[in-house]
């Protein structure tokens, strides 16, 4: 009796359904730096990071009411409350031989710790300690690693030629790696140490070389036909794809990683280039104008079940699949002759366009998180790399190369 | 020898046990009268909530080719105000109000509503409300429905999802809490009866719940909202 009435009393009761609440960053003070002079500049590049991430919405110092001598642990949760912080950031350092660091999290709200960290480095890598409470911070938050430890390989562009350089993904950094010759396309094995690339170095047309990132060695990978390019090591390490025209046509093909046991997997007789493996390693996006334009296709990793993904515009290029695997960034050509970045959804083949009326904007390149895209714009004048959201959001300048850089490759995630 | 007097039936029903099938008639007979009383409540409630529909005005412009790549949305251009002659002649100061998008959506409907009224003449014996819409159809609206439509405003206006939260994450989160709401509008009490599992997001929700400012419920809601409360269902 007393479960039916229950029953009905529950069933009498209204319900509302709340749904499509504004997605808003998260309000975090970085409290002023204690400690050491070096604390200032942990927290200069943790602001950096906070700030390029779109995650986090940095409130203004100016508006800090709790004193500069507040200390690490006795916190006025009242004071930080009072200018909207929900989260409150502090730390301290003291430098000797080392740089050591005390770096904590706090929930305002709920007037309690979320994280605390030491971190110790050399003197001359006080950043690194930046980054890691950074990353450190993020995956706290959204469960999905951070990339403030991340580098980038890119192409800078000189007088001279065209030269392969890895980078912070700050773009603080740069390390060139390759003389200037015309080399381009860099491709991060998924081990983080080698790089391989497309390189005229040899004179005699375009093929593939492999650069060591801490020796600097540069090796053969393909230098075999009229050209080898386009490098995309599949996510084991043990393959990897690249476009050529080995035989009397353009395809893509698949090499075992010291370049022996090649195979072609496109036989169209149109153009087919740019192999991109989907995170699974189960598919392969590609480009090929066996319709007519150059447009985005599927196959599956042994070269059958070909499915053309993308209908529109006249001219997409470059593939690379998102390592969630939900979205396939490309950069495309419109009615104006420009291209831009776009995303197309691989289930549904819904495209969305990231950038719009700000210079050309190509050679997308995945964060290993899957959450940002870099890529080259000339939206500045020189071409530079930038970087934005998935969705578009946030775009903001990586580098800053006298004469210009491009083709940006997103390194993995730091061995642990 | 003297015969005992005859017991009465009724003097025998009072010395036997009572039979299972009274038990059974004496709790049907409760639930009887329990259905009796609740079952009008149950089938008189209001309606389950309608989503509310978002509509989104598309813009004056000529259809984008299929074959084209995708432009990124853009906010509506300024709208063209009107030159409104000032006196003396002039034109208008280049300050002139210009109407905002519910202003030139209500315009829009105003002159709806004005070619409507000149296409077909109106039916004078209409029933309806004077806060009523030249476009509406039912005599009167449902109290239930205007006081939760204006709670889901009041609420979603406040309903702030961190951006700490992943996408993948948003894709599943969900929580209800079960309100409690004044005579005046007041949220009395809350509880939040299944959590997330994200604490960044139930803690969005309690403070959305607590920054409502929610109109005070019609009479025939009162009782209901203060006593057996309302029920919440939260997805980012």
């Amino acid at each position: 009796m007393m479960i039916l009435l229950a029953i009905l009393l529950a069933a009498d009761r209204p319900v509302i359904d709340l749904s499509g609440g504004r997605i808003q960053a998260y309000p975090l003070a970085l409290a002023r730096p204690l400690g050491a002079q070096e604390t200032a500049a942990v927290q200069s590049v943790l602001q950096a990071d906070f700030d390029r991430s779109g995650i986090f919405k940095l409130l203004d110092p100016a508006s800090f009411l709790a004193p500069a001598s507040e200390g690490l642990t006795q916190i006025d949760y009242s004071k930080w409350m009072a200018i909207g912080a929900q989260g409150l950031v502090k730390m301290s350092c003291e430098a000797a031989a080392e740089v050591k660091c005390d770096l904590r999290l706090y929930d305002v709200p709920r007037a309690q710790e979320l994280l605390h960290g030491s971190y110790s480095a050399p003197r001359a890598g006080v950043r690194q300690i930046a980054h890691r409470f950074g990353d450190d911070v993020v995956k706290f938050f959204t469960q999905e690693p951070g990339v403030f430890q991340t580098r980038m390989a890119y192409v800078r562009e000189s007088e001279s030629g065209k030269q392969i350089v890895v980078a912070d993904s700050d773009g603080f950094g740069p390390q060139a790696l390759t003389g200037a010759s015309i080399n381009l396309l860099p491709s991060w094995a998924p081990d983080g140490k080698t790089i391989a690339f497309t390189s005229f170095r040899d004179g005699a047309g375009a093929h593939l070389y492999t650069v060591d990132v801490t020796s600097k060695q540069v090796r053969p990978l393909v230098t075999t036909g009229d050209f080898a390019t386009g490098a995309s090591y599949a996510p084991d390490g043990l393959r990897f794809l690249f476009s050529s025209s080995l035989e009397d046509n353009t395809d893509v093909y698949l090499s075992q990683n010291d370049g022996s046991g090649r195979r072609r997997l496109t036989d169209s007789r149109g153009i087919d280039i740019s192999g991109a493996w989907s995170p699974d390693a189960k598919r392969i996006a590609f480009i090929s104008d066996r319709a007519g334009t150059p447009q985005i296709y599927t196959m599956a990793a042994d070269g059958s079940d070909v499915r053309r993904l993308t209908f529109q515009g006249n001219y997409n290029q470059e593939p690379t699949w998102s390592p969630k695997g939900d979205l396939i960034a490309f950069s495309g050509r419109d009615e104006h002759r420009i291209f831009d970045l776009y995303t197309v959804n691989v289930e549904s083949g819904k495209v969305t366009r990231l950038t719009q009326n700000q210079g050309t904007n190509e050679k997308p390149s995945w964060s290993p998180n899957g959450r940002y895209v870099v890529f080259s714009s000339t939206r500045g004048g020189k071409r530079q790399l930038w970087m934005t959201a998935f969705d578009g959001s946030n775009q903001r300048q990586i580098t800053s190369e006298h004469v210009g850089a491009s083709d940006p490759a997103w390194g993995p995630l730091p061995a642990k | 020898m003297s015969e005992a007097a005859p017991k009465s039936v009724l003097a025998l029903r009072e010395r036997t046990p009572l039979p299972p099938a009274l038990v059974l008639a004496i709790f049907f007979h409760l639930v009887i009268f329990a259905a009796a009383f609740y079952l009008p409540r149950l089938l008189d409630r209001p309606p389950p909530m309608r989503k509310p529909i978002i509509a989104k005005l598309v813009a004056l412009g000529k259809p984008r080719d299929k074959s084209l790549l995708p432009r990124k949305e853009s906010p509506p251009p300024a709208a063209a105000a009107a030159p409104v002659a000032a006196p003396g002649g002039k034109a208008a100061p280049s300050t002139a109000h210009v109407p905002t998008r519910r202003e030139l959506m209500e315009r829009a409907l105003a002159h709806a509503a004005g070619r409507a009224a000149s296409e077909e003449k109106p039916d004078e014996e209409r029933a309806g409300q004077k806060t009523g819409s030249p476009q509406g159809t039912a005599e009167s609206s449902e109290a239930g429905d205007v006081y939760f439509t204006a709670v889901h405003d009041a609420i979603l206006e406040n309903y702030v999802v961190p951006s700490v939260i992943s996408e993948r994450e948003r894709l599943y989160l969900s929580a209800t809490v079960l309100a409690y709401i004044g005579g005046d509008g007041r949220i009395l009490r809350h509880d939040l009866q299944k959590k997330s599992g994200n604490p960044f997001f139930d803690q969005a929700l309690e403070t959305a719940i607590r920054r409502a400012k929610l109109p005070p419920p019609p009479p025939e809601l009162a009782r209901s909202l203060r006593d057996n409360g309302v029920v919440l269902n939260f997805k980012p």
